[in-house]
């Protein structure tokens, strides 16, 4: 039962931790933006990534469209769906107290999972593509985990500069920082909203583009999408955009290192621990939360 | 007619519909059952619904049972096991069945029994296969197929005999996924296979890069994983990412589903599975039962549809050789019934534990389960040792 760990073990889980951690920090982003400018906590978002699998494995089965190459469309799909959302239900709960927001998408998230189970049943799906590795010296990486990787790196990447340089990023920014002010300022607070669920479920959607390929598809598969978003933005602080990306590598290396120290099963504790004692530390997380 | 003798037509017609169920032999005999016809388990639950539809065509077929018609009363508990015991309690209260099957899966049946062992309702259940909920005194009680213990029972056997030396035993850290890999242990150890290695990992996980990187580093002849679907496919992917090599290796639930090797394609080849049942075991009635099913159904049956149409023979067997519904008589058919029906050997013992019904190992070969063991079952040669990923 004695494994002696070598440096290339180690090396091995990095390289591991790091490729998950780009996709949790992508999917993670999401539920930040929603957080950061509504101040709602979508337990919708990982049945969101869930419908988003769905888009893709549709497209591969139907048209057999590359998997990759569908990730815009999903995206689009997921956009629309996003904002429709917002605009019927989501909306409703803006300014009221945030247990409202978390009963309105707490239902959300189980109608969703169940809508799912009816349309598309439970049997399990999944796309095959990209199996196999490349490796360089002793360490391998996952093709279809490079990939989700280099991917979610590159829409985190331009969602960041979209936040930073468009007028519209710009405005999704001063809304989240002060609704009253940017309202004052001339911004449509509404349509704002509307675009950043929009934007939120379209990075989820995405995020299950890219994880169709590595796990297997079911209605089920999102929960636990938004229990490790939840933990990265609380770890990252909640609110805090690049906190998301930081939280997101961590959150990848904590678990893959703890697993490869003690156990799989563990690994999940390690995770929450550390989430409690960065709490205790900071409690507005790594890089701070949003000032209210 | 005059009013006064619509009035004694009516009550007429209501006290003898009240005391007709007393009276009537005449009436069906109606067994109740709950089902996961919705919820995560809702695919196999309708399988073994499907199954006990079947068993009550054919048993109306041939005359039903001590006399009577036979007629299922089936509520959806949603998955849920506090549902089953609602609705098994609903069905023996309100309902009045005559007998009860059981509901599908493990943790639904270790609710639902502790409502019929209350009731003392004899429970065959087809489709709960974790010996503990046997191992508690209960009376009523009836197990079919094979205890989670013995699933890689198979694989274990085939790699003593061709003289492998260690095993690395992997599993999804719930009910009967621990109870499977345990059982893998203790037959590993006692056929002198060496276990280098053991650990578990969460429901859900999809990321088993670290555990594969131990697992490799310890370079075990034989990867037995107690697993369902989806990480029974993210492990088989990930070992091939990671070039796990292992000259045997095989999983216990999932990989008999035809979306493994539709998801898996060419890389499910020489992986091994554990399996209650397949078309394919030559069993006495097996063809009769394929067929029929395809015809009423349109599809071919799983092991949750075979269970469950065995599971409601042997009830029907037992009821017909204890010449009565008495509880307490059927029980002491089950107990001494031997049988064997399309799904294999039935025979319990005091606990209502099974004891004669024989897993099956398959493996994946050329797109078809093939099964190699037992000998006597077998359809094929095994394929060994497994080639290494690089070499296919």
């Amino acid at each position: 039962m004695n494994v002696v760990i070598t440096p290339a073990m180690l090396g091995q889980v990095v390289v591991s931790g790091i490729l998950a951690g780009a996709l949790y920090a992508m999917v993670a982003l999401g539920l930040a933006l929603i957080f950061g400018v509504m101040r709602v906590i979508n337990i919708a978002h990982g049945p969101l990534l869930m419908l988003g699998a769905y888009t893709t494995f549709f497209l591969y089965q139907a048209l057999g469209l590359n998997p990759y190459h569908s990730v815009p469309i999903t995206m689009l799909v997921l956009f629309a769906l996003g904002a429709l959302l917002q605009r019927t239900l989501v909306f409703r709960v803006v300014d009221a107290p945030e247990l409202s927001s978390l009963l309105l998408t707490f239902g959300i998230s189980i109608a969703l999972v169940n809508l799912a189970q009816l349309a598309f049943t439970s049997n399990l799906r999944a796309i095959e593509y990209a199996t196999g590795s490349y490796t360089l010296g002793p360490l391998a990486f996952s093709k279809s985990r490079l990939i989700a990787f280099a991917v979610a790196a590159a829409l985190t990447g331009l969602a960041f500069l979209f936040l930073q340089r468009t007028r519209l990023g710009k405005a999704i920014r001063a809304t989240s920082q002060s609704r009253e002010v940017a309202m004052v300022c001339g911004v449509d607070v509404r349509r704002i909203h509307l675009i950043t669920f929009g934007v939120a479920a379209a990075l989820a959607g995405a995020g299950g583009a890219l994880v169709s390929v590595i796990v297997a598809i079911q209605p089920e598969m999102g929960q636990i999408w938004t229990f490790k978003s939840f933990l990265v933005i609380v770890l990252g602080g909640a609110g805090n955009y690049p906190g998301a990306l930081l939280g997101g590598v961590l959150l990848g290396l904590v678990e893959q290192i703890a697993s490869l120290f003690l156990t799989t099963q563990l690994s999940e504790a390690v995770a929450y621990i550390l989430l409690v004692v960065i709490l205790l530390v900071r409690p507005t997380g790594l890089l701070g939360g949003r000032q209210t | 007619m005059r009013l006064t003798a619509r009035i004694a037509l009516i009550v007429g017609v209501i006290v003898a519909a009240s005391t007709l169920p007393a009276v009537g032999q005449q009436g069906p005999i109606r067994i109740g059952a709950s089902l996961s016809l919705t919820g995560s388990y809702a695919k196999l639950g309708g399988n073994q619904h499907e199954g006990y539809k079947l068993c009550e065509r054919d048993l109306n077929a041939k005359g039903g049972l001590l006399g009577r018609k036979v007629e299922f009363v089936v509520y959806d508990d949603q998955s849920a096991p506090p549902t089953a015991v609602r609705l098994y309690e609903k069905l023996i209260t309100e309902d009045r069945v005559d007998g009860v099957m059981g509901p599908y899966s493990s943790p639904v049946t270790e609710a639902a029994a502790n409502v019929t062992e209350k009731y003392k309702k004899v429970m065959v259940s087809p489709l709960a296969a974790t010996t503990s909920i046997f191992r508690k005194g209960r009376k009523y009680l009836f197990m079919v197929i094979s205890p989670a213990e013995g699933y890689l029972e198979g694989l274990v056997d085939i790699a003593a005999k061709r003289g492998l030396k260690t095993v690395a035993v992997v599993n999804e850290d719930t009910l009967f996924s621990k109870a499977a890999a345990a059982g893998a242990v203790e037959l590993a150890k006692k056929r002198g296979l060496q276990v280098v290695y053991q650990e578990a990992y969460p429901k859900g996980n999809t990321d088993f890069s670290a555990l594969l990187t131990k697992v490799k580093s310890l370079n075990p002849d034989v990867i037995a994983a107690a697993t369902y679907f989806d990480d029974a496919v993210a492990l088989t992917r990930q070992m091939k990412e990671l070039n796990v090599n292992p000259r045997m290796y095989g999983v216990t639930v999932g990989g008999d589903l035809p979306e493994f090797y539709e998801t898996l394609k060419q890389n499910a080849e020489y992986i091994y599975g554990a399996t209650q049942w397949e078309p394919s075991l030559p069993y006495p009635g097996q063809k009769e039962f394929l067929d029929a099913y395809k015809k009423e159904f349109g599809h071919e049956p799983s092991y949750h549809s075979a269970a469950g149409y065995a599971g409601c023979v042997v009830y029907a067997e037992g009821v017909k050789r204890a010449g009565s519904l008495d509880s307490d008589k059927v029980r002491e058919t089950l107990l001494k019934l031997e049988t064997r029906t399309m799904f294999g050997d039935y025979k319990v013992d005091g606990d209502g534990f099974q004891l004669a019904h024989k897993m099956a190992l398959f493996q994946w070969q050329d797109g078809k389960k093939h099964t190699v063991w037992p000998d006597e079952l077998a359809s094929a040669k095994t394929r060994f040792p497994t080639p290494s990923w690089t070499q296919r």
